[in-house]
């Protein structure tokens, strides 16, 4: 009878999510392989590893009726915005910023964590609150508590500074909330809000390195040996792949050592380098295809709680994709966001498979009234 | 009832996932755009830039000619050795004191080497370019042999030394060649604007033939192109062959052509060792052809400190040095020719008719022009005398009265003639014209037109020659009325021996009479008997240095120097140097049929007689003793083979 189950469960897996979780997942290490070909550890099988425990999270993440996650929604929030407030009293520091925490032998990036932590503790905050449903519209004043909310880690990994992971953070909430039913009037004063925020961020917030790089953005050539050296070399490495690319493990920019970060922020430079505009755009449609995937589960999710959480993973994968590849390529400035299940950390991939198990569990659920 | 509404709230969910959708699609559809742009339309551009990235291109130094003298003997060439450089960004904080601590220890640097090395070191680092500090800088040149031992034993511990192999120039002549080989120093970025051929850090010739023929013995350089990582490391073998095509990987430098000179080493030294004096030249050309067989000026420096390690308390030593070792006295310096004049004098005379061959011109010790009496050399006067008589004796009366009678003009068109007052055309860079007055160059406080003809008659005054002018002027008296450029380069060869220009005498273009003197043959051979009585007879001022074995004739002079006063300053035995009259010896031989001119000046040497037409003499006697070996040499076969290989 439980085998039957489960059986049945697998049945209504959706499996071509799987498979293309899996696909981006063995490019990821394949390609994480030939950006760390020179490295002294071999980051592929850390990456691996990590991959690996990810699935076994997503398998027990399965078991589990994400209804239960609305339960654990305000524990996991508080959590993660416990593990920041450690960060940011505790953290590693490294090149100036605080971003880490040590447990035992690894290091955990929290703020990776908090992403989903926002994305469920809203999705419980719009399937609980009545007002959209009484008025039939939000008014911006009754989106102030989901705000709060989203600032207060944005906030705080603004502090750490970690000026990508806070945009994305807050560029998925706002997905979010776009998806709630918001006045347009109300949505065009939030970007007027935004900008004004944005101009006053600039002025009073944002350390000089952080203004540099976005100033770099504005013009690479300028900045060619300081810090537009990282958006120069990236779009040198693309540029330089050509249709079909330079073949694995042989990328000069890349293996030569003159694309920076090149197995973190700058990963996508390595594969397109390597594999050309062909290999690119596989990979675009493969993350074209995860997000899509994710907005046909929120479209068919049992509950408004599961079509929420799964808008705000298709959200997660989206703008991590979008800002990443886009700043690989010189149209977005240089921040330092990961390429899901792609750039190396183990928090960033232990996250996004987390995100994918949620995924599958929506997905799963709607089968099982 | 809470699913209900929850398909309610999904249904209206439903389309904006839709127009999510759509928006995802779109902003990856711009990734796309851009990445086509990137890579199709502008592939080709980035990938030459990342080829650029990493490629590297290495200059393959050519080697620069050799310099030969005329038999073949190699006078300079190229020396392998080591230049010692530092590449500040492999060494940094406490490694940076360690090196320089060693460094220091085994090149044995001096404090102030330490200090500059210090400097460069910091230079680099608080460049803007934040490459710099990848760039080696030069910590010392040309290190002794048993230091680059040292240094290859140490190589482990100093990854930031390096050791470059650079060709040194090694001058193998006698430093008298000095001004005429010239030497080699680093290229200003003056000259490197001008010449993009050139590197930061190459040598180029100066002064002399290094100098002057600098385009065909630097040959062109070659190209190693390399590949590197993103700090400027070069990469292992089999990287490199990847990607780097095999054709690009290495172009071989094309290296100089040599140069044969006319000068014969063996004379060379000859006539330096004859060479006398402190200061001053000889000059011994082909008389027939105008090839330069052997140069002397002295004092000279040493192109091999020149070219590379010389401190600046000797550069400074040799600026300062009053005798100017730097001033290539054969033809940038000036002095008054004395009695080796009179031949000019003599010319114009028998030319203009004022004298013939046997005219006698009594001379009772001294010449009176208005209330101005220019006194002879003897001062009770030589009586009677023929043009012949008067040059082997010198007598100053015999040429004032010629002197007076042409004028000053007459007696310095033929100056120009014998290629005096300009240029002799000698290729080897600056050349000062020397002066010959004329009564409209002269000016009335330096005395009336006739007063001064009448001090140039016997080459004092205004007049002022070269020795490279000497030597032109007495050759055409000894070939018979051709007036030579002089030259010294025979021949240019290929690397391989190839010859690819045979230089071929020339006549001096200048000298108003399209290279021929344009006198009477009697003329000439009245001048010709009088210059072999000077030192073939008794009674000529240069008896005492006849040959047995050569017949050879010439002309003794003694110049005047005027009397400075700024010279008082000098120590006595200095003051006394400078006092004293400048030597001159002009003579060619065989007499009868003259092979060699050979011109002796000795700055303050006093007398011509003593302090030159010996050294002629001794120039004179190992021209033909050397001429007699090699010759011997060339007889037997065993030994001429020895000799080409030399």
């Amino acid at each position: 009878m439980a085998l039957s189950a489960t059986e049945k469960k697998l049945d209504h897996l959706h499996w071509p999510l799987v498979l293309c979780t899996l696909i981006i997942c063995s490019l990821g290490v394949w390609n994480l392989a030939s950006a760390t070909k020179n490295a002294p550890v071999a980051l592929w099988w850390v990456q691996f590893k990590w991959m690996f425990a990810g699935v076994v999270a997503i398998a027990g993440i399965l078991f589990v009726d994400y209804r239960w996650f609305q339960t654990l929604a305000w524990p996991g929030y508080l959590v993660a915005l416990g593990l920041l407030a450690g960060v940011a009293f505790a953290g590693k520091k490294v090149l100036g910023a605080r971003r880490w925490l040590q447990v035992g032998s690894m290091q955990l990036q929290p703020s990776e964590f908090v992403k989903l932590a926002v994305i469920v503790v809203l999705a419980r905050w719009f399937t609980r609150d009545e007002t959209g449903a009484r008025k039939g519209q939000y008014g911006l004043v009754d989106l102030w508590r989901p705000f709060v909310l989203i600032l207060i880690p944005v906030a705080l990994v603004m502090k750490q500074p970690d000026l990508g992971t806070a945009m994305v953070t807050f560029a998925i909430a706002m997905t979010m909330v776009m998806f709630a039913k918001v006045k347009w009037r109300d949505l065009f004063i939030l970007f007027a809000t935004g900008a004004a925020t944005a101009v006053l961020a600039w002025n009073k917030f944002l350390k000089d390195y952080q203004k540099q790089r976005l100033l770099t953005f504005l013009n690479p050539e300028a900045y060619a040996k300081g810090a537009g050296y990282h958006a120069i070399q990236s779009v040198i490495a693309v540029g330089s792949g050509q249709w079909s690319g330079k073949g694995w493990g042989e990328g000069t920019q890349n293996q030569l050592a003159f694309l920076p970060e090149q197995h973190t922020d700058f990963i996508f430079s390595v594969w397109a380098e390597e594999h050309g505009f062909l290999g690119g755009v596989a990979l675009i449609a493969l993350y074209a295809f995860l997000v899509l995937a994710a907005l046909d589960v929120a479209a068919n999710a049992r509950d408004k709680f599961g079509s929420f959480l799964a808008l705000g993973i298709a959200a997660l994968f989206f703008w991590h994709a979008f800002i990443n590849m886009g700043m690989v390529i010189g149209i977005l400035p240089v921040v330092g966001v990961p390429l899901p299940l792609f750039s190396y950390g183990g928090s960033s991939v232990l996250a996004d498979m987390l995100g994918i198990g949620i995924l599958l569990n929506v997905s799963l659920r709607r089968f099982m009234f | 009832m809470l699913v209900r509404r929850d398909v309610d709230d999904i249904r209206e969910i439903r389309p904006r996932t839709a127009m999510g959708a759509l928006v995802c699609v779109c902003a990856l559809l711009v990734i796309v755009v851009r990445l086509y742009q990137l890579q199709i339309l502008r592939g080709e551009d980035y990938t030459i830039q990342s080829i650029a990235n990493f490629r590297k291109s290495l200059f393959v130094p050519a080697d620069r000619g050799l310099i030969k003298d005329f038999r073949g003997r190699t006078l300079v060439d190229n020396r392998p050795s080591f230049d010692v450089f530092m590449t500040p960004a492999f060494c940094k904080g406490k490694e940076r004191d360690e090196v320089i601590a060693k460094l220091r220890e085994y090149l044995k640097l001096t404090p102030e080497d330490v200090e500059r090395i210090k400097i460069d070191y910091q230079k680099s680092w608080l460049n803007k370019d934040k490459l710099e500090r990848f760039r080696p800088f030069l910590v010392d040149l040309d290190i002794p042999r048993d230091q680059v031992d040292v240094l290859e034993a140490h190589r482990t511990e100093m990854s930031c030394v390096n050791l470059i192999p650079t060709p040194h120039r090694a001058y193998r002549a006698s430093p008298s060649l000095g001004h005429v080989l010239g030497y080699m120093s680093e290229v200003t970025p003056e000259e490197m604007d001008d010449h993009p051929e050139y590197r930061r850090g190459q040598t180029v010739g100066r002064r002399g033939i290094e100098r002057r023929w600098e385009r065909e013995l630097r040959g062109a350089d070659g190209k190693q192109n390399i590949a590197v990582d993103a700090k400027g490391r070069e990469l292992d073998k089999d990287t490199q062959e990847a990607l780097i095509p095999e054709g690009e990987r290495l172009i071989l430098a094309t290296p100089g052509n040599n140069l044969v000179l006319s000068i014969d080493e063996r004379l060379q030294e000859a006539a330096d060792a004859a060479f006398p004096g402190r200061a001053g030249a000889v000059v011994v050309m082909e008389a027939r052809t105008g090839f330069v067989r052997a140069m002397v000026s002295r004092p000279s420096f040493d192109p091999n400190k020149m070219s590379g390690r010389i401190s600046r308390s000797e550069l400074a030593r040799l600026n300062e040095d009053p005798l100017k070792p730097m001033l290539f006295r054969v033809m940038n310096e000036n002095y008054h020719p004395g009695s080796t004049f009179k031949v000019v004098t003599s010319l114009a005379g028998l030319e203009n008719n004022v004298i013939g061959p046997n005219t006698g011109i009594f001379c009772n010790g001294g010449y009176t022009m208005g209330n101005h009496r220019w006194r002879c050399d003897k001062p009770e006067g030589h009586g009677s005398l023929s043009l012949k008589a008067a040059l082997q004796h010198s007598c100053d009366v015999f040429a004032y009265t010629v002197g007076d009678k042409v004028g000053l003009d007459v007696l310095g068109e033929m100056a120009h003639r014998l290629g005096y007052g300009q240029p002799t055309g000698f290729d080897l860079g600056r050349e000062i014209p020397g002066i010959i007055p004329d009564s409209k160059s002269i000016t009335p406080e330096a005395g009336s037109a006739r007063a001064q003809a009448i001090n140039a008659s016997i080459g004092q005054g205004e007049i002022n020659v070269t020795p490279l002018q000497q030597a032109v002027a007495y050759a055409a008296i000894a070939n018979g009325g051709n007036v030579l450029k002089p030259q010294i380069i025979r021949r240019i060869e290929a690397p391989d021996g190839r010859v690819l220009k045979e230089f071929q005498p020339e006549l001096d273009l200048a000298n108003g009479h399209a290279g021929k003197l344009e006198v009477k043959e009697t003329s000439l051979a009245a001048i010709r008997a009088g210059l072999l009585a000077v030192v073939n007879e008794p009674g000529g001022t240069a008896y005492r240095s006849r040959l047995l074995d050569v017949k050879f004739a010439g002309k003794t002079g003694t110049a005047q120097v005027m009397k400075l006063g700024l010279k008082q300053k000098l120590d006595p035995t200095l003051q006394q140097y400078y006092s004293r009259d400048h030597a001159w010896f002009a003579a060619y031989a065989p007499a009868e049929d003259p092979e060699i001119v050979v011109v002796v000046l000795n700055e303050h040497g006093g007398w011509g007689a003593e302090a030159a037409a010996p050294a002629a003499a001794k120039v004179v006697l190992a021209y033909f003793r050397i001429k007699k070996e090699e010759s011997a040499a060339v007889a037997t076969p065993p030994v001429s083979a020895s000799a080409a290989v030399r």
